[in-house]
């Protein structure tokens, strides 16, 4: 969303290297570089970043971990009746801040509503914010940023100009200006908000992959041998910058269900009638005396469907790249 | 330096311009400036017409962005929701953020560096692995659910700290409140600390000085922290406009009067000035600070020439 | 004997496996004596040194067996804090690369003077007099105003000179010179050579020369002790190698010299890679790529044979070597 996720990006990364990476001698050289005497051991087949990283991913419980929360989460926001039989709008005022008893097992809040029912239902809301946003970040982004990291000059600094000016507005502050005259009750709004405050994220880090992979060779080479622009970033530039991109849309994707529950919990991104964790957490912060549980409990799933989308693009993250291997 | 001080304050202008419209479009073209302009009544149309011609809001939206900036620069900030002066609200507002944001800078340097440095020289111990799921899980916790949950603990269950705090905001009140905006930056910057200290650590000068027969209090303080940190302070710096900016949450949360405060007012209201004002200020805060982030890292690293 | 070493074991655990670095190494200097250690990249001789410096990576490095022994003190028994003292002040280290050994936020005068206020006590000024002397001593001109300047304001071979003045500051007995000319133009090297050769004879230094270029060995090492994965596959008088190698390794080194003697002729190398050392071969380690090899030499690792009272070579054939 903005520069800060950018560099510290940095810092998140190089959390699990360990092993040869950290000889730091000459020796070290030798044992990373040259195959053994004997030629083909399981280590020395040539292997994808790809194929890699999927082998690192496999055998990484933080990502098999986080990787079934969100399936979880998918499943509920596509399902949320296999898991629960209540309605999220069906509340009883007379059981207002009541807490756990059977058949509620999480209680109700300020209004009387089931907390359970609506805890599950809010789980919808948070995934589809995160992923349509993210795909318009990812879409909008990357397009943006290899045209103008593949063409250069004019275009390119004036894409540069212009991301600076998204990068000087605080977030919040943006959402709060722009959503607050928005009446509209869909996450449509939230949704457009975040892909025209985002992108710049993503177009920097696309930009930047394409500006390194054009400078490789076989790129030079296919040009030389007269491939065409469009080809050129095709098959031979984009798959370069991917990963990259993956990577940063995977954790953005954490930070925007964040962003979404934060302008909700702000009073202007959803609103009620619609069933958000951020609603409900902004709805149950005056009763946070007497009823506290309506406020943890959405609190508490919101933090872990973070936590799972920051962790994933994390491991992904380390399978990734290569110079932590 | 001068000429490069020079070429960067003319690139912000071109930035400071396009930020600062953006905002004035926003709030122009889909709020309604005068709806706040006669107090919490609907206006009249007959005093609606007058305040447009008033506030030149009957000319095309260019030339009323640039007659605002113009004002701006002779000081005028025009006038708030409440009749009062957008910068007399800028004169009590700013203060309390000013000292939210210097606590939880205080909180990333002492908590943050020192938690980098401990699990930087400790990597892949149990302090280090602890510490970074810790780290991963403040960074994913969004911050008004860290404030709320704090304020439930230690102001309502324990009664350690006042729930909400005073309109005088004094630096001791806001020490919880410094925290909880500091947290997501304070896990960047252990983070950022670790990693460079544990990248550091393994470099040529770091053995040389290891060979020189220093002692390894020496070694870690005057060779390994005063590389590793260059890094990181570029990144506190930079923070705190990111810091000004995000203030708004934790302000609403611990209901302190400050920028967030204000600006939260404003855009409720839909005070066109008042918000756009804040928001210019906040700009160039911003852009300033990243300025001096650039200097700094001249003076930090002596590598660094600049042309 | 200055420094001796004594069946050096050093592993380094990695991701995949325990890799050998350095397995039984024996060597000695005297005073004012030079040793040359040879070796390709990966052959353990800066392990070796950096285990005797006090200064491997552990983890993962780990000394696992031996002795060192230097001016009567057995250094691998000593505490850290003892063995601090000694570093830097009784034995000094020069690095290859200077750019990167030296550290890049902090100026030469102060890296420089360092070694006088933590070993000597001295006060920053007459520290910073001495870091002054040093410079003038190590041949940079106008000491007195560079002393303010960072390593990148230097040449290579001006930050080399300056990691030498770092080195022989405190006139220690014995200093290590890790490849001290690899990263240098061939004109400065051979300047930077005599600068550390006219010292050692001057301060009577053990010098422990590790390199990989016999260009450099033959004028000013006295001895040579040859490595392969991580043991002395060949030690001997300098001029006795030169004569008549005693181990093939040394003989495919020597044969590997482009020479002008030789234009026009393929340049020899020798065949194969040298071992994975999480993987060394069963038997002599040199065996896959030996031209001498018999089946005894996949089995049975050969011991350091006496080929004479100075020299010993490990090869079961060493004779047939010798002759040629």
């Amino acid at each position: 969303m903005s520069d800060r996720h950018h560099e510290p990006q940095a810092a998140v990364a190089g959390t699990s290297m360990g092993g040869a990476m950290d000889l730091g001698v000459d020796e070290a050289e030798t044992l990373e570089k040259k195959p053994g005497p004997d030629g083909a051991g399981p280590e020395d087949r040539p292997r994808s970043l790809w194929s890699d990283a999927w082998r690192d991913l496999r055998r990484n419980p933080v990502f098999i971990v986080s990787a079934l929360v969100i399936l979880f989460l998918v499943f509920i926001s596509l399902w949320p009746s296999a898991i629960t039989s209540g309605s999220p709008l069906k509340c009883d005022l007379a059981k207002a801040q009541e807490g756990s008893q059977p058949g509620h097992p999480f209680g109700f809040d300020g209004q009387g509503c089931d907390v359970y029912t609506r805890t599950v239902y809010g789980a919808r809301t948070s995934v589809a914010v995160g992923v349509l946003a993210t795909l318009g970040v990812a879409v909008l982004g990357s397009v943006l940023g290899a045209l103008a990291g593949f063409f250069g000059g004019t275009s390119d600094a004036v894409l540069s100009r212009i991301t600076d000016v998204f990068f000087a507005i605080p977030v919040v502050l943006g959402g709060l200006v722009l959503l607050s005259v928005i009446t509209s009750n869909t996450v449509w709004p939230v949704i457009g908000f975040i892909v025209l405050l985002g992108w710049p994220q993503i177009s920097r880090i696309a930009r930047g992959a394409v500006i390194t992979a054009k400078q490789n060779d076989y790129v030079q080479a296919a040009r030389a041998l007269g491939a065409s622009n469009s080809r050129l970033l095709l098959r031979h530039i984009a798959p370069n910058a991917v990963a990259p991109v993956i990577v940063v849309a995977t954790i953005a994707l954490g930070t925007y269900i964040a962003l979404e529950a934060t302008l909700s919990y702000l009073g202007v991104g959803l609103k009620p009638p619609s069933v958000s964790w951020g609603i409900d957490i902004s709805a149950a912060s005056p009763y946070i005396r007497n009823a506290p549980h309506a406020l943890l409990w959405p609190s508490g799933a919101l933090a872990v469907t973070v936590l799972a989308f920051i962790m994933l693009g994390d491991a992904v993250r380390d399978a990734l790249d290569p110079k932590l291997r | 330096m001068g000429r490069y001080v020079v070429r960067r304050l003319l690139q912000m202008i071109p930035v400071f311009i396009g930020a600062t419209l953006l905002i004035f479009l926003m709030v122009n073209v889909m709020g309604d400036p005068i709806a706040g302009l006669c107090g919490e009544r609907q206006c009249d149309p007959a005093t609606a017409a007058r305040l447009e011609q008033e506030f030149g809001l009957d000319k095309p939206v260019w030339q009323q962005y640039l007659t605002y900036m113009g004002n701006l620069f002779t000081g005028d900030f025009g006038t708030a929701f409440n009749g009062q002066d957008v910068t007399e609200l800028m004169a009590t507002a700013f203060p309390v953020t000013v000292r939210l944001t210097l606590i939880a800078i205080l909180f990333e340097i002492v908590i943050g560096v020192t938690l980098g440095v401990v699990t930087g020289l400790r990597r892949g111990r149990p302090v280090d692995t602890g510490v970074l799921l810790l780290t991963l899980v403040v960074i994913s916790v969004p911050t008004f659910v860290t404030g709320l949950l704090l304020q439930l603990l230690l102001g309502v269950k324990w009664g350690w700290i006042r729930p909400s705090v005073s309109s005088e905001a004094p630096f001791d009140e806001l020490i919880l409140p410094g925290l909880v905006l500091a947290s997501v930056s304070l896990a960047y910057v252990t983070r950022l600390t670790r990693t460079s200290i544990a990248e550091n650590r393994r470099s040529d000068y770091v053995r040389t000085a290891i060979a020189k027969g220093l002692p390894r209090r020496r070694v870690v303080v005057r060779h390994l922290l005063r590389n590793s940190l260059i890094p990181v302070v570029t990144f506190i710096g930079a923070d705190i406009g990111f810091l000004m900016g995000g203030a708004i949450v934790t302000e609403r949360i611990f209901n302190i009067h400050g920028v967030g405060y204000q600006l939260y007012q404003g855009i409720l209201r839909q005070n066109t000035q008042t918000v756009v004002g804040f928001v210019t200020v906040l700009v160039l805060v911003f852009l300033v600070a990243n300025l001096v982030v650039d200097l700094l890292y001249a003076v930090l690293d002596p590598r660094i020439r600049y042309v | 004997m200055l420094l001796e070493v004594r069946d050096l074991h050093v592993e380094f655990r990695t991701r995949d496996g325990v890799a050998k670095a350095v397995n039984g190494v024996t060597y000695g200097v005297d005073e004012g004596e030079t040793l040359a250690v040879l070796g390709e990249s990966g052959s353990g001789k800066s392990v070796t040194a950096q285990a005797v410096m006090g200064i491997l990576d552990t983890p993962p490095g780990r000394v696992t067996g031996g002795e060192v022994v230097f001016q009567g003190w057995d250094l691998l028994t000593l505490k850290e804090e003892e063995r601090r003292r000694i570093r830097g002040a009784e034995m000094a280290m020069i690095f290859q690369d200077a750019l990167s050994a030296l550290n890049p936020v902090l100026t030469v005068g102060d890296q420089l003077a360092e070694m006088f206020t933590v070993h000597r006590g001295m006060s920053r000024k007459d520290a910073r007099a001495k870091a002054v002397e040093l410079m003038d001593r190590v041949r940079i001109p106008a000491a007195r105003e560079r002393v303010r300047q960072y390593p990148h304001q230097f040449s290579g071979g001006m930050r080399q000179r300056i990691m030498i003045a770092m080195a022989i500051a405190l006139e220690p007995a014995l200093i290590i010179a890790d490849e001290p000319t690899t990263a240098l133009d061939v004109t400065v090297q051979a300047q930077v050579m005599e600068l550390l050769a006219e010292l050692q004879r001057e301060y009577r230094m053990g010098l422990i020369l590790i390199t990989h270029d016999l260009g450099v060995v033959a004028d000013v090492a006295d001895r040579i002790a040859v490595m392969y994965a991580g043991r002395i596959v060949e030690s001997a008088p300098v001029h006795d190698i030169y004569k008549a190698p005693a181990h093939p390794y040394t003989r495919g080194l020597l044969d590997s010299i482009p020479r002008l003697d030789q234009k026009g002729r393929e340049l020899y190398a020798i065949k194969g890679l040298p071992p994975n050392l999480t993987r060394i071969p069963p038997g002599c380690p040199f065996h896959p790529r030996c031209p001498l090899a018999r089946d005894v030499c996949t089995t049975d690792d050969p011991p350091l044979y006496e080929v004479s009272g100075t020299r010993g070579s490990a090869c079961h054939f060493w004779r047939e070597c010798l002759d040629g």
